[in-house]
């Protein structure tokens, strides 16, 4: 099937069943993550179109025509990645690039969020270490 | 400025592979105890390799204290999870797919899934014995009390307790129940095994990478110098990855494939693996009118399920701090570490302190309220200063105990009127005894420091290197920590018990020592933590010195859904000194909210010995949406103290703070987590007849 693949029009293999999270880990993307496999927790989240899916429940085919962004695909200098790298919002990194994937779609739509928005916005994202505060604060300052 | 871990460049044990590798699926029992009367597996393709019960019956056993584990069940299975057969396949597809085609005949046999009853004269046995492990992750004498589900007892004998009671004006006598918790580390289990040449090799994610190597050289019959274990970052571990848990079946399969062979585990099977020690707890505290505790009896029935992992050390170290930062002359404690046909149960942060903690706090505020005077004054007017003796006869210095509490007091306004408020106060012991060492090797301007510490996420490599350019005097930029490998670095413990920062910055001070003495190249320290206890006595040397901590919040109640919303939170800890700040502030964030978790949501739930909910939609771990409305904490420091970890500190007094402020608003608790519906029925309770 063909997509746009962080920005370049690629070609990926895809049987009808497979879903998103593994056909991006297959072709080398790791940082799309699998944690619990049912959409709850946002470690696969991926940008589909610019907006946040899950990639464990998403069929590889449904991604065919369209624009699949990862963490991968941001450069490493935006904005969020940037305010998330030098806020330490992260302990052990696993969750990181669904919240700045997720944080960015939220922040496109909403640029000058409140708190209570950002704690609405990322809540199906989890983080096992707990590095909440400094989230919410990496994304108060990506936001401004 | 970015990080691997905003880039998607970090790489987890997860990301491992190697040529030629095959994947594992594992076959689990659906029976928490049967017979295993036959497997077939005449229809599995030929590409797969499969493993039973026959092909494992030569390797030894293993446990890290109590050798009772083979590596997939020979005659019987004794949980519902536990592994009966494995397949290694060219790929997860073909493995599940092969998985399906294993028929298993069982015979159903009577189980035992209830702590206090698997206690009982005349349950049934999940082991007929106990098999003491002979390495240096059993650093304590165990006692099995033979004949029973109890595979190790810990005492503590200090004084006449009852005798003390009989002279008291107050007695409080209390029971309590904790759930089960999952660590639910966002990475699952994952390891790659190869064999080359007679030599295992096993990359994967283990806070306890020279225990794996031990007990992997005793099941496989080979000299440990012979087990290769490299231990990539772990995304979260929180206690789950410790000792051998998938890696001797990926070598197993591997060894039998001629293949490497990697193990992940899915979510469901997680809970199947190792999970937090459901527990009873018991204390009966006296006191005399002016507010001296003069004696305490604690018994901890603590459920380590079919297998017992770390159980017996939880369970000591559960019962060693159950008594809790207070000057108390009299005090018994009995602990026992009890098997059930349950999943295990083994290391999880706070190490036991949870249980006993809230606990013993819940009862302190019971007793205030009983004598009329303030929960805060009455632990002050006990609390241990420097000098005090401890339960266990060990002289305790560097307490901070009082300062923790009165801040965490003070962030609540707590003077402003206690409605709403509760508090909480923690000592939680750092692994006693134990050994670290640390090797700095010098090339030109940069130092490469190796070292057994393992990192999940607690930041230990920065804060190892940060130790390290301090006391080598140069910039952080030319220090760099490997990933731990034990063919390369030297001999550590294990990265547990919050004890990483303190002994690593103590076996640095002895490496940069060497390092200047000999030419410069290359130093080599070590650190030596000595102590112990008797366990039949509880005497000796509980923890090389304490972690301490306070937590505080003030939480109202909806009383149509039952719902506790907590307004504030806040923790007061210990560190000594801070060394990195961020990563502090993170452990004190992060164990604040698994603390929140375990208050109020997290439990696992069983029906017939199986779990019933082991996914992330129905077992909730907080979220953004769950945190309180202001969640602040400070980390204590004193000049010239002693470093002291914070891994864990900030979690175990949580619960009983959340306790606490529930019984201001008359909602009684007695059992873990704090459910909606519990917060109900108290509230029906009281509305007059």
């Amino acid at each position: 099937m063909r997509l746009t693949l962080n920005g370049e029009a690629v070609d990926l293999d895809a049987r009808s069943d497979e879903m998103l999270l593994g056909v991006l880990r297959a072709d080398g993307l790791l940082s799309v993550r699998e944690t619990c496999g049912i959409g709850v927790c946002g470690a696969c989240t991926v940008l589909l179109d610019g907006a946040p899916v899950s990639g464990c429940l998403v069929f590889a085919r449904a991604a065919e025509g369209r624009e699949v962004t990862t963490v991968e695909g941001l450069g490493g200098d935006d904005a969020v990645q940037r305010a998330f790298a030098s806020g330490r919002a992260f302990q052990c990194g696993y969750c990181t690039p669904g919240m700045i994937l997720t944080a960015k779609a939220f922040l496109a739509e909403t640029p000058s969020p409140t708190e209570d928005e950002i704690r609405v916005a990322l809540a199906g994202n989890l983080c096992r270490c707990g590095s909440y505060v400094k989230i919410i604060e990496a994304i108060k300052e990506a936001a401004t | 400025m970015s990080d691997p871990r905003t880039t998607g460049a970090s790489r987890f044990a997860e990301d491992a592979r190697l040529p030629d590798m095959l994947y594992a699926r594992i076959l689990r029992s659906p029976y928490a105890h049967a017979r295993i009367r036959s497997i077939d597996t005449s229809l599995v393709p030929d590409s797969c390799v499969i493993l039973t019960g026959e092909d494992v019956r030569d390797l030894e056993r293993y446990g890290p204290q109590i050798q009772d584990q083979t590596v997939l069940a020979l005659y019987e299975a004794l949980y519902a999870g536990d592994p009966v057969a494995a397949i290694a396949a060219p790929t997860p597809r073909e493995a599940n797919g092969a998985l399906e085609l294993v028929f298993v005949d069982y015979e159903e046999l009577p189980a035992v899934t209830d702590v206090l009853e698997a206690r009982e004269p005349g349950a049934p046995l999940v082991h007929e014995t106990a098999r003491i492990a002979e390495n240096e992750a059993a650093y304590f004498e165990m006692r099995p009390q033979p004949g029973t589900n109890v595979c190790h007892r810990f005492r503590i004998r200090r004084g006449d307790p009852e005798a003390a009671f009989a002279g008291a004006d107050i007695v409080v006598d209390e029971t309590y129940r904790t759930a089960g918790a999952q660590h639910v580390h966002m990475e699952p289990h994952a390891s790659v095994a190869r064999w080359q040449d007679g030599v295992l090799e096993v990359w994967t994610g283990t806070q306890t990478p020279f225990n794996v190597r031990s007990d992997l050289a005793r099941v496989f019959h080979v000299a440990p110098e012979a087990v290769r274990v490299v231990c990539e970052p772990m995304g979260g571990s929180f206690g789950g990855k410790t000792f051998v848990r998938l890696e001797a079946i990926a070598a197993a399969l591997a060894r039998k494939a001629g293949r490497p062979v990697k193990a992940v585990l899915d979510r469901s099977e997680e809970f199947q693996t190792l999970n937090r020690h459901p527990a009873v707890v018991r204390v009966k505290i006296g006191a005399t009118e002016d507010g001296t505790l003069v004696g305490a009896r604690i018994w901890c029935w603590a459920d380590t399920g079919a297998y017992a992992d770390s159980g017996p050390g939880v369970v000591q170290k559960m019962g060693f701090a159950a008594p809790g930062p207070y000057r108390i002359a009299n005090v018994w404690v009995d602990a026992d570490c009890v098997y059930t046909h349950l999943p295990p149960n083994g290391a999880f942060r706070g190490y036991g302190q949870m249980q006993s903690t809230f606990a013993r706090e819940l009862v302190l505020d019971v007793l205030a309220d009983r004598l009329g005077i303030d929960p805060v004054e009455l632990r002050l007017r006990n609390v241990l200063r420097d000098g005090d003796v401890y339960a266990t006869g060990e002289t305790v210095h560097d307490c901070m105990y009082g300062e923790c509490l009165q801040a965490a007091a003070r962030a609540v306004d707590w003077n402003a009127g206690r409605r709403g408020k509760g508090l909480g106060l923690l000592m939680k012991g750092m692994q006693t005894p134990s050994r670290a060492e640390v090797v700095i090797e010098a090339h030109g301007d940069e130092y490469i420091i190796r070292c057994g510490a393992t990192e999940m996420g607690q930041g230990t490599w920065r804060t190892i290197a940060l130790l390290a350019a301090e006391r080598l005097g140069v910039d952080l930029s030319h220090v760099r920590v490997e990933v731990p490998d034990t063919n390369v670095v030297p001999y550590d413990s294990r990265t547990t018990s919050s004890r990483t920062t303190y002994v690593m910055s103590r076996a640095l001070d002895d490496a940069v020592r060497d390092l200047h003495a000999g030419d410069g190249r290359r130093g080599h320290g070590v650190v030596v933590i000595e102590g112990g206890l008797d366990p039949d006595t509880g005497a000796g040397v509980a923890s090389h010195h304490w972690h301490q901590g306070a937590a505080a919040c003030e939480l109202r109640v909806d009383e149509e859904t039952g719902r506790v919303e907590v307004l504030r939170l806040h923790a007061a800890t210990y560190a000594g000194r801070v060394v990195a700040r961020a990563g502090a502030e993170l452990q004190n964030e992060g164990s604040m909210i698994m603390g929140l978790g375990s208050a109020l949501y997290e439990s696992i739930a069983f029906a017939d010995g199986q779990v019933t909910n082991a996914n992330l939609s129905d077992y909730e771990i907080p979220s953004f949406a769950d945190l309180p409305a202001q969640l602040t904490h400070e980390l204590i420091e004193k000049p010239g103290a002693e470093i002291h970890g914070l891994g864990e500190t900030a979690l175990p007094p949580v619960p009983a703070a959340i306790g606490n402020a529930l019984k201001t608003l008359d909602v009684e608790v007695h059992e873990l987590p704090i459910t909606a519906e519990h917060v109900l029925n108290a509230l029906e309770r009281q509305v007059p007849a």
